[in-house]
């Protein structure tokens, strides 16, 4: 697992030794494109970290359309918390969008990292500040922003998702229709495209 | 002049499928020895070989997507494709015909099987190709050479031989039509049974050939099978084709840009930081929009 071994010793300051005792007998997995991690009404433990490939997390509402919660490229995590810390059945299905690598994290992973290592405690806890801000911010921009800024916000998140994902998938994470989508595209090329230029 | 040997021949790797309509092998950069610095400036080389596409109403192909950084050369062998770009360029790519796309500074298209190709379906054989340009030209604005067959340079074999294509760079005295950034020459031997043909690069051009059609030896001693791939050496200028059977053989050989190479699916530069501003590039429009 190298991506996450990296993670670990760069994005987090655990050292090497620590690193190679924590990610010792994690699980692994590779999901095949269109394969499930976790389905809507299972109680998935799990946190997974994504070594390469795409996952999405979504949920189905009662006409049967998915709308998507979220993606997650190599180096992301991606869970359901009710599932994952309170035990509940999930809200949402995780996915394969591409092949991919996964790792297991199981809920006491985050113990045993924090146990290990000050600077993990550290690490943890400004990633579960950031990662409430994202959220925050996303409730703001689905409430109240216009869809051209939710799509400068998404491309700023995932710079190269446009190129991996087709558009329906970009339009239900941003809350807007396919031809919404379109428009704010058409609208920053008029805006932006400066033909002949050198 | 000293003969210039061939290092490996290599056989077509497993296809996969580029959207719906390309059935492709992948040699340049995917199968080894053939990197992108190996092989500058050539440094992606798709081959569709001959495949039967059934007949359809809708047309099969690759969507609306970008490129910056290079060049993509399309050489129709069989079928017909269709293709749109983002500056307003539309045409179809003919059998026999080439598109030498400069995407340079950034360009979207799409490209699809002709209309009537797809309804009356057949047999479909190409091979798309990547030219890098060199630092200086990658940001330059981007254009569009279509090639037909008529207009390529010809020069004819003696004894009934065949003849030569020249669709960029020189044959002897025949130059190709096709402007380019560095040296690199393109160029289709169509060889009759039994016709022979002489071709000069210099010793530190990466030179190649894929036999299109029927199977050839290489100076006289490297066969070099239908589908196949003949990589040569650096050293030497000269080296003798002979067709096996009527034979059709792709010959490329280009002056390697020695310059770094950052690449990321559609976008070919010089550093990371120029590949992260494609992509912002891209995500916010500055390769204009075309409809998919």
């Amino acid at each position: 697992m190298p991506t996450f071994d990296q993670h670990l010793q760069e994005k987090t300051g655990i050292s090497p030794e620590n690193a190679a005792i924590l990610t010792e007998g994690l699980r692994t997995g590779l999901i095949k494109k269109g394969e499930f991690l976790s389905r809507q009404g299972d109680v998935c433990d799990y946190t997974f970290f994504v070594e390469t490939g795409l996952l999405r997390a979504y949920t189905l509402d009662e006409q049967g359309k998915e709308h998507i919660i979220q993606f997650a490229p190599e180096g992301w995590l991606i869970s359901d918390r009710s599932s994952a810390y309170f035990n509940e059945p999930s809200d949402f299905f995780i996915e394969a969008i591409e092949d991919s690598e996964v790792v297991f994290l199981d809920p006491a992973f985050n113990d045993r990292a924090s146990a290990i290592s000050t600077n993990y405690r550290h690490f943890n806890n400004l990633a579960l500040q950031n990662h409430i801000r994202h959220l925050q911010k996303r409730i703001n921009l689905l409430l109240g922003a216009t869809a051209e800024a939710r799509y400068l916000d998404f491309i700023k998140t995932y710079p190269d998702l446009t190129l991996r994902v087709p558009q329906w998938m970009i339009a239900s994470f941003l809350g807007i229709t396919p031809e919404g989508l379109s428009r704010v595209r058409k609208e920053l090329a008029r805006k932006n495209f400066k033909p002949g230029r050198s | 002049m000293n003969t210039k040997n061939i290092a490996s021949v290599i056989a077509p790797p497993a296809h996969h499928f580029v959207g719906d309509g390309f059935r492709v092998h992948n040699f340049i950069p995917g199968t080894y020895p053939l990197s992108m610095q190996r092989m500058s400036p050539f440094i992606m080389l798709d081959y569709n070989s001959k495949h039967y596409f059934s007949p359809t109403d809708t047309p099969r192909g690759v969507g609306v997507h970008p490129h910056r950084g290079f060049e993509t050369v399309t050489i129709a062998y069989r079928g017909k494709v269709a293709h749109h770009d983002s500056t307003g360029n539309h045409g179809v790519i003919g059998e026999g015909d080439v598109q030498w796309m400069t995407a340079a500074s950034g360009i979207l298209h799409k490209e699809y099987h002709e209309k009537e190709f797809a309804k009356a379906g057949g047999d479909f054989q190409m091979v798309q190709l990547w030219v890098n340009l060199p630092a200086i030209a990658k940001m330059t604005p981007p254009k569009y050479q279509p090639i037909t067959n008529e207009e390529m340079g010809r020069h004819e074999l003696p004894d009934n031989g065949g003849f030569i294509e020249v669709i960029s760079g020189q044959y002897l005295n025949i130059k190709g039509p096709a402007e380019t950034f560095t040296s690199v020459n393109l160029q289709n031997a169509k060889l009759n049974k039994g016709g022979k043909a002489k071709f000069s690069f210099p010793a530190r051009y990466n030179t190649a050939l894929l036999v299109i059609e029927g199977e050839i030896i290489v100076n006289g001693n490297n066969r070099v099978p239908l589908n196949h791939f003949g990589l040569f050496e650096n050293e030497g200028e000269e080296f003798i084709i002979e067709a096996l059977e009527n034979s059709v053989v792709l010959i490329l050989s280009g002056d390697p840009i020695r310059e770094p190479i950052a690449a990321h699916g559609p976008f070919v530069m010089n550093s990371r930081e120029e590949l992260i501003q494609a992509f912002e590039d891209y995500n916010v429009g500055k390769f204009g929009y075309l409809e998919d």
